[in-house]
């Protein structure tokens, strides 16, 4: 019994603790908050490092929260898919609160400041206990604390059409949290337990099959709402594009994912394969929905004038694609829609992330702004061009070895439409990122539309974003680090 | 007869239908939020159904009470949780009302989303990029 054992729970409370305690510090120390508020995703990002390769392949850490004994006690269960889905989170939130203390100083008023950091940690502690609980009814109530703090962060600038996004957000957020509610409550009157292990085991032997049914379909749309998936994106253009851009980043980057990969922990853990012909046909309209939210997501995506916006929509496409290989039901069709949750992660990240930094400098939200940008702002555009690579998933990046695996996971699963469906999608993402950089890199911008503009943006805004677009770079080159144990951890899901 | 039977189920699902269909179909952003709270009771109300037992005492095991006549505490305590989470839901909601109604004049939900689209609901860009 090492003290690694306690590291899941640590790296959830670290950030929460810390979002209790920053309003003492804004309210002595406004300064020192953007600073203090690294120390605890720094903490939680180490001790997620620091459990890499102590769980035994093919098992799972089970940490009891005060020592009672599940299924009576909350379970916090630690996998190697949900390690992995810890650090991406770790990583990226760390990195982007980085990148915020500039952009925040610029787009926030001083009142506010506190409120954003307060919110952004617990949003990223939200996120950490999101994905590593055992509980369904504990996956509810962090569902709630994410989604609480991601209307107040979309809202944050206090401006009309910041509210108005923030708004149709709760519209569509809250009545999903209601019928994941409801779901949870019919598992429970079937089989009277919580602990999703337990539930994995007890409904197979419990007959009703059709409260089993209504409620995989409730989880199905609560989870689809807060994901974005395709007839229910809705909120998803406007709250993502309306945000500040470290939190669009974090919205389009991570929380998508981690509501998708609830939905992963649904299926595969506690309705598990015993249940899977229950669910099925379920599953079968989430594919049809997702292969119509990646060719719908591109489309719109190339007809927007305004960058965040085409983000916001390429990230409706790619949540399609991570649909698609949770719907293969295959071992390759989970590790390509793992690995894209954190391709995706670093890619969109990078890019809002770059979006932001044009408006930061110059307050340009237009694709047409952009022409020449190049020769003023090199690095944004040199990283923004990288990641824009992996989203459209051309070796060597990330992106390019997610989009393979999702692609043998369909043929494996014998869905070819969907293989075409997948193809087509790259066509589309090549579409709408080539016309960018086309406008950055080759066409001349108007002399005095760039030439107030300092040189690029202060390196505290650049760092964050030129490891994420390298980060894209790596796990390309480096992808045989990770895909044998996800694949192995994928079948252990399986 | 098991629907007559179990009458507290289907009166919850009712109320969260009647919830659901105020959230989508009422046009006053105040009265969506009304509908949204209906849908919450009645996911409460049914919880707590769920627990419910005719003539049940309180599970406290000191006394000499039955333990087949207790009733359930579990659903209780979790819906506990689920009021504070729909309170906080709520009164985050009702303040962006407030922010809306200062800022935009109205509470009709389709006025207040047509106003001043977003500039991004463009039509086709100038896509030629790509070649």
């Amino acid at each position: 019994m090492g003290a690694w054992r306690h590291f899941p729970i640590f790296m959830i409370t670290l950030p929460l603790l810390g979002a209790v305690l920053m309003p003492f510090l804004g309210y002595l120390r406004e300064r020192w908050v953007p600073y203090a508020a690294l120390l605890p995703l720094a903490a939680s990002t180490l001790l997620g490092f620091l459990l890499v390769g102590r769980i035994p392949a093919g098992d799972h850490l089970s940490y009891h929260l005060g020592g009672w004994e599940p299924p009576f006690g909350i379970e916090i269960r630690v996998d190697h898919v949900g390690l992995f889905l810890m650090l991406v989170v770790c990583a990226i939130t760390l990195l982007a609160l980085v990148y915020s203390r500039r952009y925040i100083e610029k787009e926030v008023s001083p009142g506010r400041r506190t409120a954003y950091y307060v919110l952004y940690l617990l949003m990223s502690g939200a996120m950490l206990g999101f994905t590593a609980t055992g509980d369904i009814f504990n996956l509810f109530v962090f569902m709630e604390i994410l989604a609480l703090s991601s209307y107040a962060l979309v809202a944050i600038t206090g401006n009309r059409n910041a509210v108005r996004a923030a708004f149709k957000y709760v519209l569509m957020g809250a009545p999903s949290s209601i019928m994941v509610l409801l779901a949870v409550g019919f598992l429970y009157s079937v089989t009277g337990t919580l602990n999703m292990a337990d539930l994995a085991s007890r409904i197979a032997e419990s007959g009703y099959t059709e409260v089993l049914v209504v409620s995989y379909i409730l989880f199905v749309i609560g989870f689809g709402v807060k994901a974005a998936l395709f007839p229910l994106h809705m909120w998803l253009p406007d709250a993502h594009s309306i945000a500040p851009s470290p939190i669009s980043a974090l919205l389009s980057g991570l929380l998508v994912e981690v509501c998708a990969f609830a939905l992963v922990r649904i299926t595969f853990s506690v309705f598990t394969r015993s249940a899977t012909d229950l669910v099925g046909g379920t599953a079968d309209a989430v594919g049809v929905a997702a292969a119509a939210a990646v060719l719908y997501g591109g489309i719109m995506a190339i007809t927007q004038k305004d960058l965040k916006v085409m983000i916001a929509y390429s990230t409706v496409s790619h949540i399609g694609y991570i649909f698609l290989g949770i719907t293969a039901f295959t071992a390759e069709g989970l590790t390509g829609a793992m690995y894209h949750m954190l391709d995706h992660g670093l890619a969109k990240a990078c890019l809002f992330l770059c979006a932001g930094n044009f408006i930061y400098l110059k307050g340009y939200r237009r694709i047409e702004e952009l022409r020449g940008a190049w020769r003023q702002m090199p690095w944004t555009c040199f990283a923004f061009a990288l990641a824009s690579i992996s989203v459209i998933g051309i070796p060597p990046t990330a992106g390019f070895i997610s989009k393979w695996y999702l692609i043998l996971g369909n043929i494996r699963a014998g869905k070819w439409l969907y293989t075409i469906v997948l193809l087509s999608g790259s066509i589309l993402a090549a579409v709408y990122c080539l016309r960018i950089i086309y406008y950055m890199f080759f066409q001349a911008g108007k002399e005095e539309a760039w030439e107030d503009a300092s040189r690029d943006v202060p390196p505290g805004m650049l760092v964050p974003v030129w490891a994420l677009s390298l980060g894209t770079l790596f796990f390309g080159v480096f992808s045989y680090l990770l895909i044998p144990s996800l694949l192995k951890a994928s079948a252990y899901l399986l | 007869m098991r629907l007559l039977h179990n009458y507290h189920y289907a009166a919850a699902m009712a109320l969260f239908c009647i919830g659901l269909y105020t959230v989508i179909v009422r046009r006053n952003i105040i009265k969506k939020l009304i509908g949204l709270n209906i849908m919450e009771t009645s996911v409460f109300f049914f919880y707590i159904s769920l627990g419910y037992l005719d003539g049940g005492v309180a599970p406290i095991h000191a006394g000499s009470a039955d333990p087949a006549r207790m009733v359930n505490p579990i659903p209780q305590a979790l819906i506990l949780t689920g009021i504070v989470v729909a309170l906080s839901v709520t009164a985050l909601a009702l303040s962006m009302v407030i922010l809306l109604y200062r800022q935009y004049g109205t509470l009709d939900v389709d006025r207040l989303m047509r106003e001043e689209e977003p500039a991004a609901e463009g039509a086709a860009g100038e896509g030629e990029g790509g070649a």
